[in-house]
């Protein structure tokens, strides 16, 4: 909009063409109050649905404190040492995944409301459309550990539905991509976060079984476990080589633990006890733990610097946790209460070291840039 | 570089400017523009020469300034060769010392291999000559000379290969860089015995070994569908046409043969002990016979292979390193497990749960290691290296539930038999697809693929044994079991041409757990066609078990080639120099795309990755 002439004998014309913002042209005292707006706009670009990792991890931990407080018919569990925790403190936790579950869908609604644009690039990615599962897992999670609903209301059936139908949404659509549209095909953008919407399947089951729905849980556990069968091959044959993630996000290869965990407790809810099948799945995720644990080098790049994937760490630690608690109750043997210990207790410490990671560094957690680099992708109208 | 034969004290080693030896000695005065100082006193002459080779190379070598005084060419590892001038062609050169990379300079009196030869390798056998005299030695024939061009016309100009004495074969010093710590332990181990070291050895550098090649190089090297036969434009670090120690030349398949003959010890025992067998009226004393037999045949083969792993261990990782090779480090872990499936009453009934732990842990160990290879991406992830050799690593998850299973145990067999369900269905798959970037998999029928039969047929035993019955699961695996194999039966026709090797031992086990599979199912369910099942299929797999005992035989002492040299392990780390990238369209293409897409992804997913942690 600047355009200067040279007035030079020889008469250059240098035009020098910038852009300007309204806020330059606006006057001085609104300047400020529109900037921050704007700011505060332009983060809502570059906030995405994978900060839904850290409302999945405290939903997560709530559900795994409500379990391992639950009353149970083994002597030799050491669930009374957890008992002896206040139930105030697990009254704080679940708070605290309400209030950052519910900041979270604010703020994602926002994004939806004035970043529609990056919505869909986000649900174009091949990362970021499988965060979009993210949301409901975590109210769903949130549902089954509330300490003031009782499973059988009406309150709790409502919710229940509201939560799961998303779910079955999201199902058809990114299930269906896989296998019929021409970009999307799964060999093309199978990852390890993929996981998630086998996740969601399965915590939906999980749900609808504890509902006593027999037949939706069993709905949902089959599409769950049949696509899982499908990605579970895929990615051991990683026919895209390391490709299709970036380093940073490498502790989301903690998913491939997740998964069989959250089918074994699925199954579990499913069959009322924890049979061979749930311990297969169990002992598969124990396996896959272990094969994970003993290559840090796979971390190391991630590991440089802190960013919201290290709230990826959690999750699947106390997904796993929460299987073994269920196992030990099942076989009532030391070695079965020293795994569930040990695994909760590591699933609550990495829980803790993330809070005061994100206390200590908040600048590190928010978003530097657009990650889907959605106007590259979208022309401006 | 040009030897220089008249003692003044520089020994200076000349590249080869024809085959076959790396080295051709003339007169240094013979060759105009020659720099050659007479120094008095021995000490070589520094000449500015030598720098632009040390340059050139790049060479890591403890190489002193070319200024330096030589005169402390008493120390080690140092070379005392200076005068040097610059060979006549530059890409001649480069091109002679990749193809001598890795190749180890034999330990010789005379010989101080310049390190400006091998670019790649950094074995160099710098030497210390005796007395401080610097001059070097001329080369006598019929010692173990440097003469280690890898390439296939292979000759020195000595001819006398062929012709050497056995101990100096021993010696030959060419093999060093595939043995533990480059010798050094063989060295110790013959100091401590008091025999004096050998000369040549004094001071002698510590060598590197080669380093292993990467997996891609096995596969540009080798084909075959058990990547064993060298493909026309490949070398070798080792001589061809000599034949090898017989420790370089004991490959880790050698433990099939014990494979082979345990399962037939199982097979035997099961026979003996199944109701609706007892119309045979077996003797529980083949048995016996087979489990002391194969018993004997393990604790020989693992002493042979241990002796391999002490003495050369660089060749014991390159076997680690093969894509194929490495599935049979599973063997004799599978072949402990086999023995004490197969032990006979009269030895012992009741074995404590505590021994399945101790044998289960390394294979929960290889496991881990090579299954996290395959997840985790890279080199070795498996639509690159699936292969039916793979199958061997499964195996042993379901042989282990087996075993656990009968010894009493409940969750331990059960975590292997998920492990192992998980793992093989991927495998399955994999094979099945055939994947384009699957370079391992043999375009034609091939002993091998036996293996296929293994695993279902072992997990629906293992599934009987943790389950309490033949029920439905451990039908369904029997009868892929069962399809696998008369699919492959079927094709005998298409098993031929092959030349024989031990690995096929390996491949007689799948026959004898399916025959062993059948009995146990007949003992279930009773009728005409499983009573003849259960007596055709243990008649074909000891047939040929028996057919493969006389191949062996002949092989081992009428053709005396049962331990050809090992080719798959002394590839070559570097393609040789004017052979094209082997054209595999996709796989080329794919690769280095992947190799560069990835590193030119990595550096720029850098810059957007510490701000976008998507």
């Amino acid at each position: 909009m600047e355009e200067r002439e040279l007035q030079k004998p020889h008469h250059v014309q240098l035009q020098i063409i910038t852009t300007t913002t309204t806020t330059s042209t606006s006057p001085a005292d609104v300047d400020v109050a529109t900037e921050k707006a704007l700011s505060k706009l332009s983060m809502l670009t570059r906030f995405h649905a994978g900060y839904f990792r850290i409302s999945l991890s405290l939903c997560g931990q709530a559900l795994l404190w409500k379990t391992l407080s639950e009353p149970t018919t083994d002597a030799h569990a050491l669930r009374p040492i957890i008992r002896m925790l206040p139930s105030a403190a697990f009254v704080m936790l679940w708070s605290l995944a309400l209030f950052t579950l519910v900041a979270l869908c604010l703020l994602y609604a926002a994004r939806c409301l004035f970043r529609f644009r990056s919505v869909r690039a986000e649900f174009a990615h091949h990362v970021g459309m499988n965060y979009l599962f993210a949301p409901w897992i975590c109210w769903l999670l949130l549902l089954q550990s509330t300490p003031f609903l009782r499973p059988h209301t009406k309150s709790y059936l409502l919710l229940c539905w509201l939560f799961s139908l998303p779910i079955l949404l999201l199902d058809v659509k990114i299930y269906g991509q896989w296998f019929t549209k021409g970009k999307k095909f799964l060999s093309m953008v199978a990852n390890p976060t993929s996981q998630i919407t086998v996740i969601g399947n399965l915590v939906g089951a999980r749900a609808a079984a504890q509902m006593g729905w027999r037949e939706s849980a069993v709905f949902m556990f089959s599409v769950g476990i049949a696509h899982y069968l499908v990605l579970f091959v895929t990615l051991y044959q990683r026919f895209l080589g390391s490709d299709s993630l970036p380093a940073m996000l490498r502790p989301v290869f903690f998913l491939f633990f997740a998964a069989p965990s959250m089918a074994s407790l699925a199954w579990d809810t499913i069959s009322s006890s924890f049979d061979t099948s749930c311990k297969m799945l169990f002992f598969l995720s124990l396996f896959l733990f272990a094969s994970l644990v003993s290559r840090p080098a796979l971390f190391r790049r991630s590991m440089k610097r802190f960013s919201v994937a290290w709230w990826a760490y959690s999750f699947p630690l106390t997904v796993l946790a929460l299987a073994a608690t269920e196992y030990a109750q099942e076989v009532k043997a030391e070695m079965a209460n020293l795994l569930m210990l040990v695994l909760s207790v590591l699933s609550v410490l990495v829980t803790l070291v993330l809070m005061v990671f994100t206390a200590l560094k908040p600048n590190d957690l928010l978003p530097h840039d657009d990650p889907f680099a959605c106007s590259n992708l979208i022309p401006k109208a | 570089m040009m030897d220089n034969k008249d003692s003044i004290g520089s020994a200076i080693q000349g590249a080869p400017e024809e085959l076959p030896s790396i080295f051709r000695y003339i007169q240094s005065n013979e060759v105009p523009g020659f720099d050659t100082t007479p120094s008095p006193h021995g000490y070589p002459a520094a000449s500015k020469g030598a720098e632009p080779t040390n340059f050139r190379t790049g060479s890591v070598f403890a190489m002193p300034a070319p200024n330096s005084p030589t005169h402390r060419i008493r120390v080690p590892y140092y070379s005392h060769s200076v005068s040097i001038s610059m060979p006549p062609s530059p890409s001649l050169l480069a091109e002679k010392a990749q193809r001598a990379s890795g190749i180890n300079q034999p330990a010789t009196n005379s010989a101080n291999i310049k390190p400006n030869l091998v670019i790649n390798s950094p074995v160099v056998n710098l030497q210390v000559p005796k007395q401080a005299k610097f001059h070097s030695q001329p080369m006598t024939t019929g010692t173990s000379r440097a003469k280690g061009t890898p390439d296939r016309k292979g000759l020195d100009s000595s001819g006398s290969q062929q012709r050497l004495p056995r101990n100096t074969r021993l010696k030959d010093h060419r093999y060093n860089s595939f043995k533990t710590w480059s010798g050094a332990l063989e060295r110790q181990i013959s100091a401590l015995r008091g025999k004096a070291p050998e000369p040549q050895e004094v001071g002698g550098s510590k060598r590197q070994p080669e380093p292993v090649p990467a997996p891609d190089r096995y596969f540009d090297a080798l084909e075959g569908p058990e990547l064993d036969t060298l493909r026309a434009s490949e070398e070798l670090v080792l001589p061809e046409d000599k034949l090898w120690p017989f420790l370089l030349r004991f490959p880790i398949s050698s433990f099939g043969i014990c494979l082979g003959v345990s399962s037939q010890a199982i097979l035997w025992k099961t026979l003996a002990r199944s109701p609706s067998m007892s119309f045979l009226h077996v003797s529980p004393v083949i048995n016996l016979v087979l489990w002391c037999i194969s018993l004997a045949l393990t604790g020989i083969v693992a002493f042979i292979y241990s002796l391999k792993i002490i003495f050369y261990f660089e060749a014991v990782r390159r076997e680690y390193y093969h894509p194929i090779r490495v599935n049979f480090f599973f063997a004799p872990w599978i072949n402990c497990l086999f023995l004490t499936l197969g032990l006979p009453p009269v030895v012992a009934v009741n074995l404590h749960g505590a021994l399945w732990y101790v044998l289960m842990a390394p294979i929960l160990f290889l496991e881990l290691k090579i299954y996290g290879q395959w997840m985790s991406g890279g080199q070795r992830r498996l639509s690159k290296v699936a292969n039916p050799s793979n199958h061997l690593s499964i195996v042993g998850n379901f042989v282990g539930a087996l075993l656990g299973a009968s010894m009493g145990l409940k969750e331990g067999p059960i975590f292997f038999f998920a492990v192992g369900l998980a793992h093989y269905s991927v495998l399955f798959v994999t094979l099945y697809q055939r994947l384009p970037t699957n370079e391992t998999l043999p375009k034609e029928l091939h002993p091998v693929f036996f293996l296929f039969v293994a695993a279902p047929s072992v997990a629906s035993m293992a599934w009987a044994n943790i389950s309490g019955e033949f029920g439905y699961g451990s039908r369904i695996a029997y009868f892929i079991a069962l399809f696998l194999y008369f699919s492959l039966a079927v094709r005998i026709n298409f098993f031929r041409g092959f030349r024989f090797s031990l690995a096929w031992w390996a491949y007689t086990f799948p026959m004898t757990s399916a025959s062993i599979a059948t009995v146990t199912y007949s003992a279930e369910v009773e009728n005409f066609f499983t009573r003849s099942l259960s007596l055709a299929l243990p008649g074909i797999s000891t047939l040929t078990v028996i057919a493969l005992l006389g191949s062996t035989i002949i092989h081992a002492f009428v053709l005396n080639d049962l331990f050809p040299n090992d080719i798959s392990i002394a590839i070559s780390n570097r393609r040789p120099k004017g052979t094209k990238r082997r054209g595999h369209m996709r796989n080329a293409a794919a690769d280095s795309k992947d190799n560069e897409a990835t590193r030119i992804r990595n550096a720029s997913s850098d810059i957007k990755e510490n701000g976008a942690a998507v």
